[in-house]
């Protein structure tokens, strides 16, 4: 016990020790570096150009450095691709360069095949383990090795091409699963051009999109958000109109002047209803190609449509009016119509629109820039320096059938397309892919696909790399150039990098077709090399002068109606009552930007919803099924079954349900893991990779989990008045 | 109260700020140990460095950065290499590892001061870090209060406004 004595001396002291403990000074230090990056000047930052790599659309960026580390990423203005803005994905880069779960050395597989035990290994020995195999078979069976990669664009694609050249495999697969083949094949039937066209949307008077969510996630979102800006706002009296059909009020959606839903993989027949009467009334500028196609189209009327869309026949007459008096105008079609069983049929359909509309070839509508030009003095190696042409699901799916039968004993994986995850399970990738013997992932992460490897060679990321790029629209002829902003953090090789050297060690041809000592050379010759074009053009982040590229010459006299593959969704309507709706994530995308923590807590713009997976819904069909917002619900489908929370979305027809891609990761580290399950595994394995392709049946379920939103639906719409 | 008390308590109540004080200037005067024994005076006034060699960012950034390892280095891989801390420079470099030096000179955090400023007025290095040239390790010999800045600032005819260095 204390007595008041002793309790006073202690209150003394510690009002002492107060008082005077803190005049202690601090001793500060002062970490000065190494070897301090280039150019570096304590607390002056500087601004490197490059190139973004987190989706197809090859914006131009600009990072600020300070002390050699990279703190923002902005767009670049003088790039032609976004002039300056940059969207969430692309500023969330910076957490994949400083991620602490990035591969930082080569890693051998020390456990079972996808369980993710791996021992690192020096430099040396991973180079020993792939050459060895790779000897072996370029001696025995070239064609045993297959390269399977996301799209690859720029000279990374042409050292990829030249090495399964010379080396005498042709076996290079490109997967991308929001590919652009659909709108390849539509375009080449349509207009004769097999390539993306640019769609002038800053003069057009009238926008019609068919689930073409433009302004989150498709081809170029920065790039086509910037031009709709434009289209409504830049001139003085003229105040571009936008309607948009699809299956949900997405955020394009939401911009639009009139929103019109219709069900999942029916965008094209709205477009031939539209065609219809825009024949039907003589609306049409393209006289000769309507009079060819007035029969066939004949079967299409409105009436007709809105049996099969949901669309009100009086909707479709007048969008088919106004499109057509309201020139010049623009008919698109985005991911989710082309994503369906039949999205070849959809997007010719809308291009139909373009070409009865006369819009292709002049402003306000589309043209197709000459894109093998910015390459032309490659030649015939041009082709290798655009996207992958093997790319697609058919190619893919070709090669994992010649998997399973033992075509392959070595296979390269690559890219962020992550198949593994991103492919229907029933296409068992992974059971096919145990069938190569020897497989090698060029990854900066774990994922999927990279747990199946054997061999892990640790990549840089598009921070930390030397690279070209040529966007797929809205470039203007623009050649992006990759330039590593920061020195590696980690003991990383490019992949571009790894194929020379491995080139050099096989020798003969394959040393012959990649003659340079690092992909930064194979670069720098391509451009002029250090103090000549390519130091300017560094500074501004490629070669952006505005060129006027030459137009491909477009043929549409001789379009015709495309045929409608009657493919419909899977499920009996009757047991399975919601047709599922899958798009792509405007954070996630195709679920790599997963495992960035700034894209996880980024709230979804129509949900609010962050860090899960939800079914959208309408607020009467949830009713009729006894759920409440943010009930967990087992959603089932023919081919699959998986949990999920309901978030009301009172924009979505009562007979759709819609989910994000993304989440639903089993091996990406700990942002992505455990976050929900992944929607594509409701998904059949059909001829064509179809997000549009099954009906399914929600049952409430008691989950774990809860949907953490930013905003409650209560506080957005009156949920009650719309029962 | 008589007159003999309240001095007794006024002595008591004073004690902290005298101690404070005394702390103060025993601060200033106080060499703060380092990793390295650095020399000034033998780089700068036996060998006729320019500061900026070493101090490069000084007309460039706010801040006067410590030279990298890799500066030591460049003319060290061949002078004096047998030197005891002229080796432990080397023993730092051979491993990778910065040198942590101890920061001397510390201004609160509600100045803003530039160095570049004054190195591009014109301003010699000394008349703030008077004796640098004939020091050993850093030392401070001037306490830098803000009468010190204001007086220069005077004198130069430069802006005494508030928001120049507190913002």
């Amino acid at each position: 016990m204390l007595d008041r004595r002793q309790f006073l001396k202690l209150g003394g002291a510690t009002a002492f020790a107060t008082l005077f403990g803190g005049c202690d000074k601090v001793q500060r230090r002062l970490i000065p570096f190494v070897i301090p990056p280039e150019n570096y000047t304590l607390g002056e930052a500087l601004w490197y150009a490059s190139g973004c790599d987190q989706c197809p659309a090859g914006c131009g960026i600009v990072v600020r450095v300070s002390e050699g580390r990279a703190k923002k990423i902005e767009g670049n203005p003088l790039h032609p691709v976004n002039r300056g803005k940059l969207c969430a994905r692309g500023q969330a880069a910076l957490q994949a360069l400083y991620h602490p779960e990035r591969f930082s050395r080569p890693m051998k597989r020390s456990g079972p095949r996808g369980s993710g035990a791996y021992a690192p290994v020096s430099w040396e020995e991973a180079l020993s383990l792939l050459m060895e195999p790779l000897k072996k078979i370029k001696a025995e069976a070239p064609s045993s090795l297959l390269m399977l990669t996301g799209p690859m664009r720029g000279h990374a694609g042409l050292v990829a091409g030249r090495f399964m050249k010379s080396f005498g495999s042709p076996n290079r697969v490109a997967w991308d699963p929001f590919g652009p083949d659909a709108m390849l094949s539509a375009n080449a039937a349509a207009y004769g051009v097999r390539d993306l066209p640019e769609h002038d949307l800053a003069n057009a008077r009238y926008l019609l999109s068919f689930s073409g969510d433009f302004l989150e996630t498709g081809i170029s979102p920065v790039h086509y958000a910037r031009e709709y800006g434009r289209m409504r706002g830049d001139r003085e009296t003229i105040r571009g109109k936008f309607v948009h059909f699809g299956p949900r009020l997405s955020m394009t959606a939401a911009a639009a002047d009139l929103f019109l839903p219709c069900a999942p993989g029916t965008e094209g027949f709205v477009a031939l209803g539209i065609a219809h009467v825009m024949v039907r009334d003589r609306l049409t500028a393209a006289s000769s190609a309507a009079g060819r196609l007035a029969d066939d189209l004949g079967a299409w009327s409105p009436e007709e449509v809105e049996k099969k869309t949901g669309v009100h026949a009086h909707d479709i007459a007048a969008a088919a009016e106004e499109f057509a008096r309201n020139q010049p105008g623009l008919a698109i079609a985005g991911t989710t119509a082309a994503t369906c069983a039949d999205g070849a049929f959809h997007c010719s359909a809308v291009a139909l629109l373009n070409v009865l509309a006369g819009n292709v070839g002049k402003p306000g509508g589309l043209s197709f820039p000459n894109r093998a030009q910015a390459f032309a003095k490659y030649g015939p190696e041009a082709g290798l320096l655009s996207p992958s042409p093997e790319s697609g699901y058919a190619g893919t799916r070709a090669a994992l059938e010649k998997m399973r039968g033992g075509a392959f004993r070595i296979a390269f994986l690559s890219g962020a397309t992550n198949p593994a995850f991103t492919l229907p399970p029933s296409l068992k990738f992974g059971e096919a892919l145990s069938k190569v013997p020897f497989v090698v992932a060029f990854a900066s992460f774990l994922d999927e696909t990279t747990s199946l490897a054997d061999l892990v060679l640790p990549v840089p990321t598009a921070l930390e790399t030397w690279g070209d790029d040529l966007a797929p629209v809205g470039h203007a002829g623009a050649i992006t150039l990759r330039q590593p902003v920061v020195e590696p953090f980690h003991d990383t090789r490019s992949m571009p990098d790894i194929l020379i050297a491995a080139a050099k060690e096989l020798g003969g041809e394959p040393a012959k077709a990649l003659p340079w000592g690092s992909f930064r050379e194979c670069i720098e010759k391509a451009y002029g090399g250090p103090g000549g074009e390519m130091e300017k053009a560094l500074q501004r982040g490629g070669f952006l002068g505005e060129a006027s590229s030459p137009r491909s010459a477009v043929r549409t006299g001789g379009v015709s109606l495309p045929k409608a593959a009657d493919r419909p969704l899977e499920g009996d309507p009757k047991a399975f009552p919601l047709a599922l709706h899958l798009y792509p994530s405007i954070a996630l995308y195709d679920g790599r930007g997963a495992n960035l923590p700034w894209l996880q807590e980024m709230p979804d713009p129509v949900s609010t919803a962050v860090w899960r997976n939800w079914i959208e819904i309408n607020p009467k069909t949830a009713a009729g099924l006894g759920l409440a917002e943010g009930d967990g619900v087992t959603v089932t489908s023919p081919s699959g079954k998986i949990t999920a929370h309901v978030a009301f979305n009172p924009g979505i027809a009562p007979d759709v349900a819609a989910m994000p891609l993304g989440q639903g990761h089993t091996k990406y580290g700990k942002y992505a893991n455990g976050r929900g399950e992944n929607p594509i595994s409701l998904l059949p394995a059909g001829e064509t990779y179809a997000l549009q392709a099954t009906r399914v049946a929600l049952v409430k379920t008691k989950l774990s989990t809860a949907l953490a939103r930013t905003g409650h639906p209560e506080g957005q719409w009156k949920v009650k008045n719309m029962m | 109260m008589t007159r003999k008390r309240t001095f007794a308590a006024l002595a008591i109540a004073l004690l902290p700020a005298l101690l404070f004080l005394a702390g103060g200037l025993a601060a200033a005067a106080e060499t703060v140990p380092q990793p390295i024994a650095y020399s000034h005076k033998i780089h700068v006034t036996d060998y006729k460095m320019n500061c900026r060699f070493c101090h490069s960012s000084t007309n460039k950034s706010q801040y006067a950065n410590l030279p990298s390892v890799e500066k030591c280095m460049m003319c060290h891989r061949t002078i004096a290499t047998d030197k005891p801390e002229v080796k432990k420079i080397a023993s730092y470099w051979n491993e990778k590892k910065p040198i942590p030096w101890n920061k001397v000179i510390d201004l609160p955090n509600h100045v803003y001061f530039p160095h570049k400023k004054m190195v591009n007025a014109g301003i010699p290095c000394l008349t703030c870090h008077p004796g640098m040239d004939r020091a050993g390790t850093a030392v401070q010999n001037l306490e830098f209060g803000m009468g010190f800045c204001m007086d220069c600032h005077r004198k130069k005819k430069v802006s005494i406004d508030c928001w120049t260095c507190h913002y």
